[in-house]
């Protein structure tokens, strides 16, 4: 289907292995960007460019170009990082960026600001911890998730360990990354033939997350492969496997939804790289390459129909699904605090509010890491919650680990937060994201604020409510699983989704468009009312609205 | 043409004469053409050697702007159709040694900063002030360039003429002190100086007069412009304050690129009230300077510099007062404060030894060209500085910082000569980092403008990336039409070790001298120290090591160009 191709895919063929100009680029003196056709390229590199645009108008008249910097994303399977890696990178955030470490919603972190002359820096030094940004983003296999919670950890350690097998398989093989930013000598002998990606890479990204039930912190049907652990009698056997979810959205364009993976079958453990290489091949060759709106692998598996779709999958991997196994899911939070595991090993889980690490007056969130990593005395885990969590504390360490944590107030941050605020999440959005059509994680903590408000007028304090909020309908903290989603429409205004379940097997629907604060408010005051006087013992919120005909035949309310 | 009768006359007169008497003749009328101060006519008794007191004479030159050049080479071209030949040559190239053997050396010499020679002349000057040489056989005469609007009228011209005259030389004519329009002044010199040296070769009496120079007239074209935009270049977190000034005016204003604005900062509100509250007069009180009266409030708010007063000023001061002060640098109320006058001194006798506020000069970032001829822009540095933990601000950038939308200034404009675009298919670099980038973008606009098809290579350097970069915006545009064919930078600060605008040269060695070498102009202009000794220093070394020739060769080499006029400096 090469006829009328997306520019994007003339770019990654001509890109001589995903190099493209980007030497020329880096030494453009009169420029902080990077060349166009380059700025798509970066992307396989785990780097987005782009500007501050809050300092857009006044730089302008200042005859200054926009304010370019470069975001790198981590490559980082299942969100580990010992203590030494961790320290290393609170330096390089320190050194290179904003010094503000993002903890993303699938489990890795972002580093903005890195002006183009800090990018070789910035790499080198994280290659010097053996970590990398290889295919953080771009039309590959992105970051590997896996349950991160504490008390699946008896299995933990081997689901983690297919978490990272499944993103060396899938990684592309060109030498591009190390010759480009680590200055390594171009080697003729080793060969960059890539039978996976090829020259054209795949269709449009492609996410992979790895679930340990009754666990769904991943959200696991929110990515183009989902797998389902499996654990007979405490071992893992294999996986239930499903494909097809993506959330990402277009305002005004019909043809884009967001849509939940779909289970394909159970495949025995040994089987699951072969088939899920063989979902990528499939994309790969039957995903959409002229329109990247409809070229997620959510589309390609609605186009081909999915019985067709699994039959093609089947025969490339040569592994029949079974049917799946049952496999209960009961929820998507973390659990903050003090957790034990199986083996006596002590975890704290802090909640970082929009996943953003750093140090306010009052709270020295960011410091008492950095304290904790250099104490050599837990790892860390980063959560799909964007929280993260003091791992693999001994009995013995775990005093002075909380001592630490007391002293700058994030035990006690952590405790006094809400149950709303505990379960919220928002994207990046202004001032980096070019997307953003509105706020997102600046402006939630106080729209949260104003709902603790309204739940408590109605009694309803303490409440366990999903809230999810993106500057705009790509979906980046996963809006459409919110019992509450707000999914920017323009600066200062929303719309509004109710109605997903607190497992994350359901989408919400959209209620309300184009509502400003003061109207989403309104709207809350009568849905909490109405939610306090006629909800059924333990009801979720989002459970009530379905239940509750709330909503008209076009999903919106009359 | 002639009357019969005058005909007749004229034939008796030069029909026997000698060469010699002839080209006298020549000289005398052409004088009198050029109807001004007209030579004594001479005593003719037939067998003079009138040339002798001018033949074989050196005329030397100490240039910045080119003026000074420009009159000792128009000398050169009028005494050879007096059939007088004579060497041309610049001070610095002029070999201080040869005033020895030297029989006759006219100077022309303009006057810099507070008071000093050209840079180029520098050497020759400090040799004849620091040495006790003999220069009995020397006859000279020193024309000076200058301009009355500072303190030091001509200060490097008088110091040269007396001091050739203590050293014994003998003087042929006296010192002309010439205004910015010195055209007129310096041809009724050199007339008068044919002239006395016909005079003086026959009687063999110095003809000279002692005469105190007259005042020159300024006849300097003052523009009323008025701020119509300003703004701060640098971005926020910056350590720099830069604004781009735009001035317009209701009549044209006449310059060309490489030439600057002048103008004469006003004093600080505060400071101003504050002298006068320790002078204890009042704002409207009648004070006289310079053959002018003025109120106390005009005085000091716009004519006379109360900031940073030079030592001489403060040693003034001192015998005026009669007390011990240190020969330092002073504001004028600092001095009042510390060291008060006593009763007996009167507020105008203090007037009296205060100077005139120096006029500054800003390169024009502007092309007529591009931006018509109603309009200058110019790039202003904010100089500040700490002084016992408070910060303070330079005079006029200060002013020019401050300076709102709509406000009036006045200003003129410095011709320079010496720092002018070569022919359209030349190529250019411009080496300008800080504030040094304003003449090229003058250049850049007016090359455009002219569709100029030479390339053109800016180096631009300053502390950061991020926000120091001044008008990046308009050279990337540049660089996107073509005009600017490459832009090196050099930010000092964003790395751990410094690197600047000659680093950037030395890693561009092959391509910067291949371009020198095809004919490009070099242009340097900013910071006098340490920029643009560092830049011409690797320039040497370029040169040197792209030719695999020694240092000094490189020296000869890039002299060469400065004689071809393909080398040029603007620094300050
Ligand atoms: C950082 C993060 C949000 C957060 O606050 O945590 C994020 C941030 C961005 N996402 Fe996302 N996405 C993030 C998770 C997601 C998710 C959630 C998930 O994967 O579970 C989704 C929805 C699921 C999906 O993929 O459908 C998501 C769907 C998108 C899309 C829409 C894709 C689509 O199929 O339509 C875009 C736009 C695009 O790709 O064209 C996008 C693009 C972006 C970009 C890179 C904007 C861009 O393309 O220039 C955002 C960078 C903003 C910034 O300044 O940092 N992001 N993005 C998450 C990083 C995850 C990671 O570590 O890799
Ligand atoms: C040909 C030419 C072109 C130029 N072009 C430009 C241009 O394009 N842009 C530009 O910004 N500049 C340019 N300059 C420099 C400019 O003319 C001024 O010299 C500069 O702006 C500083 O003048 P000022 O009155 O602000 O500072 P001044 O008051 O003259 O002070 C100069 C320095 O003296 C010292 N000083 C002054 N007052 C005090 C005090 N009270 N106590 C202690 N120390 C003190 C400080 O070190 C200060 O930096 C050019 C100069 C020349 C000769
Ligand atoms: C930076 C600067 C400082 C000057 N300072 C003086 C001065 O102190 N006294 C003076 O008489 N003229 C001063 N002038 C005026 C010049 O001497 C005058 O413009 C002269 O014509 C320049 O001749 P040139 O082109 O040969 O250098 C100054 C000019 C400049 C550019
Ligand atoms: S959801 Fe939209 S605004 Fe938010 S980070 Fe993703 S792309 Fe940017």
């Amino acid at each position: 289907m090469s006829q009328n191709e997306s520019p994007a895919e003339k770019i990654k063929k001509a890109s001589n292995g995903l190099r493209g100009t980007l030497k020329q680029s880096l030494g453009d003196e009169h420029t902080g960007a990077i060349r166009e056709d380059d700025q798509t390229l970066v992307k396989f590199h785990g780097m987005y460019m782009q500007d501050d645009r809050d300092r857009r108008e006044e730089r302008a008249a200042k005859k200054l170009e926009r304010l370019y910097s470069f975001m790198i994303r981590l490559r980082l399977p299942g969100g580990f990082l010992t203590a030494e890696q961790y320290e290393e990178m609170h330096n390089i955030a320190g050194e290179h960026s904003t010094g503000i470490i993002k903890i993303t919603t699938r489990q890795t972190v972002q580093l903005h600001g890195i002006l183009k002359s800090h990018i070789k820096p910035t790499i080198s030094a994280f290659n010097k911890i053996k970590l990398d940004s290889i295919a953080a983003c771009g039309d590959v296999n992105r970051n590997v998730l896996a349950t991160a919670h504490p008390k699946s950890s008896p299995i933990h350690e081997e689901v983690f360990g297919y978490a990272d097998k499944i993103s060396s398989l899938l990684l592309p093989k060109t030498r591009a990354y190390y010759e480009v930013w680590l200055d390594e000598e171009k080697l003729d002998e080793v060969n960059e033939e890539d039978p996976l990606y090829q020259d054209r890479y795949l269709p449009r990204k492609f996410k992979i997350a790895i679930t340990i039930p009754p666990y769904n912190d991943v959200d696991v049907f929110a990515n183009d492969v989902g797998l389902i652990a499996i654990i007979e009698n405490n071992v893992l056997t294999g996986f239930n496997v499903a494909a097809g979810g993506g959330l990402g959205t277009t305002h005004g364009n019909a043809d884009t939804y967001p849509r939940l993976a779909t289970v394909l079958g159970y495949v025995p453990k040994e089987d699951v790289q072969k088939v899920v290489y063989e979902i990528a091949t499939t994309q790969r060759d039957f995903g959409n390459r002229s329109d990247r709106k409809l070229s997620r692998l959510k589309y390609t598996i609605d186009r081909m129909g999915i019985d067709n779709f699994k039959k093609e999958v089947e025969q490339r991997s040569k592994v029949v699904f079974a049917p799946a196994k049952k496999a209960v899911i009961t929820t998507r939070s973390d659990d903050y605090g003090w957790q034990k595991n199986h083996e006596g090993k002590w975890y704290y889980t802090v909640f970082v509010e929009c996943g953003r690490i750093l140090d306010s007056d009052v709270v020295k969130m960011k410091t008492a890491f950095f304290e904790i990593a250099q104490s050599r005395k837990a790892t860390f885990r980063f959560t799909a919650n964007q929280n993260i969590i003091i791992s693999d504390i001994d009995d013995k360490d775990k005093k002075s680990v909380e001592d630490i944590l007391k002293k700058h107030g994030v035990i006690e941050q952590t405790e006094k937060a809400s149950n709303v605020r505990k379960q919220s999440m928002a994207c990046v959005a202004l001032n980096t994201c070019p997307l953003a059509l509105a706020e997102g994680q600046r402006y939630m903590p106080q729209l949260i604020t104003k709902i603790e408000t309204l739940l408590d007028t109605h009694k309803l304090t303490g409440e366990n409510i999903i809230i999810r909020m993106t500057g705009c309908p790509n979906g980046c903290a996963r809006p459409y699983m919110g019992e509450i989603g707000f999914v920017g429409t323009a600066y200062g205004r929303y719309n509004m989704h109710l109605g997903a379940n607190a497992e994350g097997t359901r989408l919400n629907k959209l209620y309300k468009e184009n509502l400003n604060e003061e109207e989403i408010l309104a709207e809350l005051d009568g849905l909490f009312k109405m939610f306090a006087q006629q909800r059924k013992k333990k009801e979720a919120f989002g459970d009530f609205v379905m239940r509750e005909a709330i909503f008209s035949e076009s999903g919106l309310m009359i | 043409m002639l009357a019969e009768v005058k005909l007749k006359a004229f034939r008796e007169l030069v029909k026997d004469a000698t060469k010699d008497e002839l080209i006298w003749m020549n000289g005398f009328i052409s004088a009198l053409a050029g109807d001004i101060a007209i030579a004594p006519a001479p005593e003719t008794n037939g067998k003079v050697n009138t040339v002798s007191a001018l033949s074989g004479c050196t005329i030397v030159y100490g240039t910045e702007t080119g003026n000074s050049k420009k009159v000792a080479i128009d000398f050169s071209n009028r005494l050879k159709k007096q059939g007088v030949q004579s060497k041309v040559k610049s001070l610095d190239q002029y070999k201080v040694t040869d005033l020895a053997k030297e029989s006759c050396l006219l100077v022309v010499i303009s006057t810099q900063g507070d008071g000093e020679p050209p840079a180029a002349a520098k050497k020759f000057y400090d040799y004849i002030l620091q040495n006790e040489l003999s220069l009995n056989s020397l006859k000279y005469g020193v024309l000076a360039l200058g301009d009355t609007s500072y303190p030091l009228f001509c200060q490097a011209g008088e110091d040269v003429d007396s001091r050739l005259n203590k050293l014994g030389a003998e003087r042929l004519i006296e010192l002309k002190k010439c205004d910015t329009d010195f055209e007129e002044d310096a041809q009724a010199w050199i007339n008068e100086l044919i002239g006395k040296a016909l005079a003086f070769s026959t009687s063999g009496t110095n003809g000279v007069v002692e005469t105190k120079a007259k005042p020159a007239r300024t006849g300097k074209k003052i523009y009323d412009g008025i701020i119509s935009s300003t703004l701060n270049l640098n971005d926020s977190g910056s350590a720099k304050e830069t604004y781009h000034i735009e001035i317009s005016s209701e009549d044209e204003i006449v310059y060309e690129p490489g030439d600057s604005i002048g103008l004469v900062a006003e004093n600080n509100v505060a400071a101003v009230a504050k002298v006068l509250e320790l002078l204890a007069i009042d704002n409207n009180e009648i004070l006289q300077h310079k053959e002018q009266s003025y109120t106390a409030v005009e005085l000091f708010g716009k004519k006379i510099n109360i900031q940073h007063m030079p030592e001489r000023v403060v040693q003034q001061y001192a015998r005026l007062v009669n007390k011990e002060i240190p020969s330092i640098k002073m504001d004028l109320a600092d001095l009042l404060r510390i060291y008060p006058p006593d009763n007996g001194t009167t507020p105008q006798q203090v007037v009296n030894i205060l100077e005139t506020i120096a006029p500054r000069l800003y390169s024009i970032s502007s092309s007529a060209a591009a931006h018509g001829q109603g309009e200058v822009h110019i790039t202003v540095c904010r100089s500040s500085f700490n002084i016992d933990g408070q910060t303070r601000y330079g005079l006029c950038s200060d002013y020019l910082a401050r300076l709102e939308e709509g406000q009036k200034v006045q200003f003129y404009v410095q011709k320079n000569n010496s720092f002018r675009l070569p022919t359209p298919e030349t190529d250019v670099i411009m080496i300008g980092p800080g504030t040094g980038v304003a003449p090229f973008r003058s250049f850049l606009f007016e090359r455009e403008a002219q569709g100029a098809e030479g390339r053109n290579w800016l180096f631009f350097g300053d502390q950061h990336f991020v926000s120091d970069f001044l008008y990046q915006t308009e050279l990337q545009t540049f660089m996107e039409t073509g005009v600017l064919t490459k832009l090196n930078t050099a930010f000092s600060r964003d790395q751990k070790h410094k690197v600047y605008v000659q680093h950037r040269m030395q890693q561009q060695a092959n391509e910067l001298f291949s371009w020198i070498e095809n004919g490009a102009n070099i242009y340097i202009c900013g910071a006098k120290d340490p920029m643009s000794a560092d830049v011409e220093d690797a320039l040497l070394n370029i040169i040197a090591t792209q030719k695999d020739i020694n240092k000094t060769d490189a020296k000869g080499y890039l002299n060469n160009m400065k004689e071809a006029g393909r080398y040029h400096k603007d620094v300050y």
